[in-house]
């Protein structure tokens, strides 16, 4: 009873925070070469894109087409691997000029001391880094011999910040899954403080690797993984915001299940397309910045994002949970959008 | 500025008490520190003259950064009150030797601008 309310409560505050849809979150996809060749990489990303990184002055233009920023506003610059850039603390200080706070998601392959130094001088407030597991399975799905040491570095330095507002997360697959309290205590014993939990979205090159998916019992193995760490409070355990998990919600994460793409996640893509998370099919932009105004586009399009009924299709169609789930993540409509790509919520009811 | 107060009253009622604090899926956690960008110059006290390649650092922290061509330098680093930043001369006797310093920011606000003036040994 008490739980049906507050869902309800959340359902309405859902509606107010889309028909708001204050921008808070900004990607931009800076880079598309990446150091790494990652078995479970959506974007296909190599050392040799199709792309040339995105100039700075045009993101700026872009950028500035936001007269007056909310409160919290962040730029959060990704890739790729942006450390690629060598602009990257020109750019970091560009965003810090105009008022606005820049963090980075990293593989940490090339955060080493210097370029730590460097990225706080440039005002880097935020900072995640990608460990995928212990040694092994770490540099099998990073394809590296010498990720793990790398990142185990960069992770050292992250931490040695008081400053920085820094979370490691992890692609559980299946050659990790086991070493989950292992990597636990690994990250404790380093100092990490907020730990962030994946499955892998079959895209890209990970489609191509079952091993990177794990299945139903698993899946419920990973929930009670997390519930139970929460418990304690030597690290912040949490599943990421990528899907809807029934009777998980609130036991695996801090607040309810909502995906933010396009309500208050906006992006720019490295061809300058103009949408939400960087892993949401690229069908899905709303504009360009090379032709449209940034802000205008974000202010008066979306629809898609905002309206999400579309989705009561395939599978979410016969769903009692839709109202809360509205379609799980905006990531998993992919290729002709008839169905979601993945439901975790069923996947997780199939084993009770 | 209503809608935004009636969303918050609700979301506070649904009782998840970070539910203003997100994180997209892939992305960092918000950034909710404050910085202080500190900006400067050094000059030689009986030339006038801009010092090239002095260490400019923050004490109990590993942030530094070296003046250019002009003496400037500049950086962010984390607001707190009593920052001591420190100017040594750590390349001998290359741009000349000069005595090292430090000074102490009090109540800054979010940017400050350090003329400094380094004598000469």
């Amino acid at each position: 009873m008490f739980s049906s309310f507050k869902k309800l409560l959340f359902r309405k505050f859902k509606r107010s925070e889309t028909k708001l849809h204050e921008l808070n979150y900004l990607f931009w996809e800076c880079t598309t070469r990446c150091n790494l060749n990652c078995l479970h990489c959506g974007s296909d990303c190599s050392k040799d894109s199709l792309y040339h990184d995105m100039p700075l002055d045009d993101f700026l233009s872009a950028l500035d087409t936001v007269k007056t920023p909310s409160k919290n506003f962040m730029v959060v610059l990704t890739g790729g691997e942006p450390l690629l850039r060598k602009d990257i603390e020109l750019c970091g200080r560009a965003i810090k000029k105009r008022g606005m706070k820049w963090s980075m998601v990293s593989n940490g392959h090339l955060y080493d001391k210097e370029k730590h130094i460097s990225l706080l001088n440039a005002g880097l407030g935020a900072l995640t880094i990608s460990l995928d597991g212990l040694e092994e399975s770490h540099n099998w799905l990073r394809n590296s011999k010498d990720s793990f040491s790398r990142v185990s570095n960069a992770i050292n330095l992250a931490v040695s910040s008081s400053r920085l507002y820094f979370d490691v997360v992890t692609c559980i697959n299946k050659r990790n899954f086991q070493e989950l309290s292992s990597i636990r205590n690994y990250l404790i014993q380093k100092g990490v403080k907020a730990w962030r939990l994946f499955t892998i979205i079959p895209i890209g090159r990970a489609i191509r690797n079952p091993e990177l998916f794990l299945d139903n019992c698993q899946l419920i193995e990973l929930m009670e993984f997390i519930n139970k760490s929460r418990k304690s409070s030597a690290i912040d355990v949490k599943f990421s915001c990528e899907g809807y998990v029934g009777n998980y919600e609130l036991k695996v994460r801090d607040n309810y299940f909502f995906c933010r793409a396009g309500i208050n996640i906006g992006s720019i893509l490295i061809d300058g397309s103009i949408s939400a998370c960087p892993n949401i099919d690229r069908d899905f932009a709303q504009g360009n910045i090379y032709k449209d105004n940034f802000y205008d586009i974000w202010q008066t399009k979306y629809e898609l994002f905002r309206n999400r009924r579309w989705t009561n299709i395939g599978k979410c169609a016969e769903c009692a949970d839709y109202k809360d789930c509205q379609g799980n993540g905006f990531h998993y409509w992919q290729g002709d959008k008839k169905n979601v790509l993945v439901c975790h919520n069923e996947q997780l009811k199939k084993q009770h | 500025m209503k809608r935004n107060l009636i969303g918050k009253v609700i979301g506070g009622l649904s009782l998840t008490s970070a539910m203003f604090v997100f994180q997209a899926c892939y992305g960092t956690p918000q950034d909710f520190g404050l910085d202080l960008l500190v900006e400067g110059q050094v000059k030689s006290k009986i030339s006038g003259l801009p010092i090239k390649g002095i260490k400019v650092s923050v004490a109990d922290n590993l942030q530094y950064e070296y003046t250019n061509d002009e003496g400037r330098f500049s950086f962010y680093t984390e607001k707190r009150d009593n920052l001591s930043i420190l100017f040594e001369d750590i390349d001998s006797i290359q741009n000349g030797i000069y005595l090292n310093r430090d000074t102490v920011l009090k109540n800054s606000k979010e940017k400050v601008f350090l003329d400094i003036k380094m004598e000469e040994k």
